[in-house]
């Protein structure tokens, strides 16, 4: 039995590996290790005031940090039963919407291009010159500039407070990330021809796991009441933990604990195909790819927010600045929200439990690359089980692993994920 | 020591959120001109080059240590490095990693089962525990200019050093309207080590104390002033330990 391992894996977020057992030429087994070090935020929140919670949360993750502050305040202003403002509304929506553009452009620019252009990385890309890189920078220092004017800072946001935004940001600020949106709206179709080309990527069979997110019923979106499913009935965000059942069991060391109906696919591929499902194709693609789909799905997400931060800038700069920017404050009272939110590689729940100070007594996060873990291993098996050659074996399978652009950091748990043969065949089904 | 370009550089990550690496690639505009005198010899996020056999020049070291692996990690790297830098808060003092209480496999078998209470995991620590720090980056995350000017000043053979005043006198030179004397906002600028511009309190946000301790800060008299301001003694504690309360600046300088 032979065993390949390629750890670290590279231009990834976080420390993760993976380990291909060969049974004579064949592949047999597939290991996907997510091995960041337990960072425990669901035990270190238990005991804080509800308004220092978001801010500590949004350290899970920096690439995610917009995501997951804003995807903590929904959570934790429905506990205690608060409505927040509309122009306030708009900010957060503007500030996630940046956050998605720049994470997207470093995914496609930095992390996949080089893949595209045979290199090891950006930095030795623009050092070539490449036009490709130089533009896709130029468009996540855009998507992080719309995420300082919304946000205040460009990780870790500071605008977004418990029950609102902390400020409304200038007007000549706005106008120009208004001036330079329409320049990316009209440049970024060309840019974005250069991901779709099928020879840029390794052969992929069909994509596993059924796609799971949240969104609106009658319009794309990255948030949502409902999480919506390939296979079954939407079910209200409150009810995440029977659709996905995430929870390690208390009966077993069970390590498959995903729902009946999982295995679960999230990210701006599943994003896309639920969107079509409710006749909301404004991010489909030709879906030929394989898992490397998901590229392009990202891809027309771009054109998607660029469009929507358009809307939302055209509502921001004809508003009145005398509106309200946050809720009336109101003595703290018990109970339990829960919130999903679509982030850049999937979707993200959290859900607190607080007590009638206002502290957190209880939390529980449920984070993308944690929901696709059981596919990414038995992706690579389906992709992969022909295939002969070590080297290519161990390189495509890492372009498989980035293909879903996990966020490692996000999943912190460090459970082994493992896909033989014959469970592989199973989840093909 | 002078270094000859272009300077081969390493990041290492430990317990953290990448934010500390992710600000190397926001500083996308600059990105270009890094690229002519810095070549990524280990930078996973960023790049599958991976040197590993030969010294590099400046090893940038963040996030908390909080696993034997992580510690052999960072001997290695201490070991094949010329200089090593901590970037952030986390590799700094520990970070918000520090801030979970009690009995650490309690905590792991309540989030993660029972096959959580094996792992091989200690309170995280930060960096200087270990090895020797040549230089210290400091927040959370640290801003772009920092990053960039620390890099700088390297190549010139020097080191940019530390902020010794507070963010308050930032505030001040800002004329920013004050959020703890004249708001009662719980603002931690008269102890926080200033060099982000006081980019929080400027747009009326109180600080939260991501840089780290001042040097000689006063926290009896910031102390009174939040009680002041109408906080109680538990929330003060947890707004000044949030990223480590320790005067880690004076025990190891």
């Amino acid at each position: 039995m032979t065993r390949l391992i390629v750890d670290p894996l590279t231009r990834v977020e976080g420390h993760g590996r993976v380990e291909l057992l060969l049974e004579g030429d064949r592949l047999h087994d597939v290991k996907v290790r997510l091995l960041e070090s337990p960072r425990l935020f669901e035990a270190l929140v238990v005991g804080r005031r509800y308004d220092e919670v978001p801010d500590l949360i949004c350290r899970i993750c920096a690439i995610c940090s917009a995501v997951h502050k804003l995807t903590s305040l929904q959570a934790l202003e429905k506990a205690m039963d608060v409505v927040v403002p509309p122009m306030a509304v708009a900010l957060r929506e503007l500030l996630l919407l940046g956050g998605h553009i720049q994470s997207h452009a470093l995914h496609l620019f930095c992390l996949i291009l080089p893949d595209l252009r045979d290199s090891t990385d950006v930095v030795a890309l623009l050092s070539q010159q490449d036009p490709l890189a130089k533009a896709g920078l130029d468009l996540k220092a855009f998507g992080n500039r719309i995420q300082q004017v919304a946000g205040g800072r460009i990780i870790h946001p500071i605008n977004p407070v418990f029950s609102g935004v902390a400020y409304f940001p200038e007007r000549g600020d706005l106008d120009d990330l208004a001036a330079e949106l329409t320049n990316w709206q009209r440049d970024w179709p060309d840019f974005a021809k250069n991901f779709s080309q099928a020879g840029n990527y390794p052969e992929s069979s069909r994509v596993l796991g059924n796609a799971v997110a949240t969104g609106q019923a009658d319009a794309f979106s990255l948030t949502g009441e409902h999480l919506w499913h390939e296979k079954t009935a939407a079910v209200p965000v409150s009810d995440y933990a029977g659709l996905l059942d995430e929870r390690s069991r208390k009966d077993s060391h069970a390590k498959d604990a995903a729902g009946e109906a999982g295995p679960f696919l999230t990210g701006a591929l599943a994003r896309a195909r639920l969107a079509a499902i409710r006749g909301l194709s404004v991010t489909m693609t030709e879906d030929n790819l394989g898992i490397h789909e998901n590229n392009i799905a990202q891809v027309r997400e771009i054109e998607w927010a660029l469009q929507r931060a358009g809307q939302l800038l055209d509502l921001l700069l004809s508003a009145d600045r005398a509106e309200p920017l946050q809720a009336l404050p109101k003595a703290p009272r018990a109970g339990v929200g829960t919130a999903a939110v679509e982030a850049p590689r999937g979707l993200l729940v959290h859900h607190y439990v607080v007590d009638e100070w206002g502290t957190v007594v209880a939390a529980d996060i449920v984070t993308p690359t944690s929901i696709n873990q059981r596919v990414m291993a038995a992706q690579i098996m389906v992709d992969l089980v022909d295939e002969q050659d070590h080297q290519r074996l161990m390189t495509v399978a890492e372009r498989i692993v980035r293909a879903y652009d996990p966020c490692i950091s996000c999943a912190v748990h460090l459970v082994p994920v493992a896909a033989s043969s014959a469970s592989a065949r199973i989840l093909d089904h | 020591m002078k270094f000859k370009t272009p300077i081969k550089l390493a990041w290492l990550r430990f317990t953290s959120c990448s934010g500390c690496q992710l600000m190397f690639v926001n500083c996308e505009s600059s990105l270009a001109d890094l690229a002519k005198i810095v070549v990524l010899d280990t930078f996973p996020l960023v790049s599958s080059a991976s040197g590993k056999s030969e010294p590099v020049d400046i090893a940038l070291v963040e996030g908390s240590v909080s696993t034997p692996s992580e510690i052999e990690r960072l001997l290695s790297i201490r070991r094949n490095s010329h200089l090593l830098v901590a970037i952030g808060a986390c590799a700094l003092t520990g970070g918000v990693n520090t801030l979970v209480k009690g009995e650490r496999s309690r905590s792991l078998a309540a989030i993660y089962g029972d096959q959580g209470a094996d792992w091989d995991t200690f309170s995280p620590q930060p960096v200087h525990h270990f090895v020797r720090v040549d230089g210290r980056i400091p927040g959370c995350p640290p801003e772009r200019h920092e990053l960039l000017e620390s890099i700088g000043a390297i190549l010139q053979g020097g080191w940019r050093g530390h902020q010794v005043m507070p963010v308050c006198m930032e505030c001040r030179s800002n004329e920013n309207r004050c959020l703890l004397t004249e708001d009662h906002a719980p603002c931690l600028g008269p102890v926080t080590a200033a060099g982000c511009n006081a980019l929080c309190p400027g747009l009326g946000v109180p600080c939260e104390g991501c840089r780290g301790r001042v040097p000689e800060a006063n926290r009896d008299e910031l102390f009174n002033l939040l009680i002041e301001a109408g906080l109680s003694e538990q929330e003060i504690r947890h707004r000044l330990e949030r990223f480590g309360d320790a005067l880690y600046d004076q025990a190891d300088r």
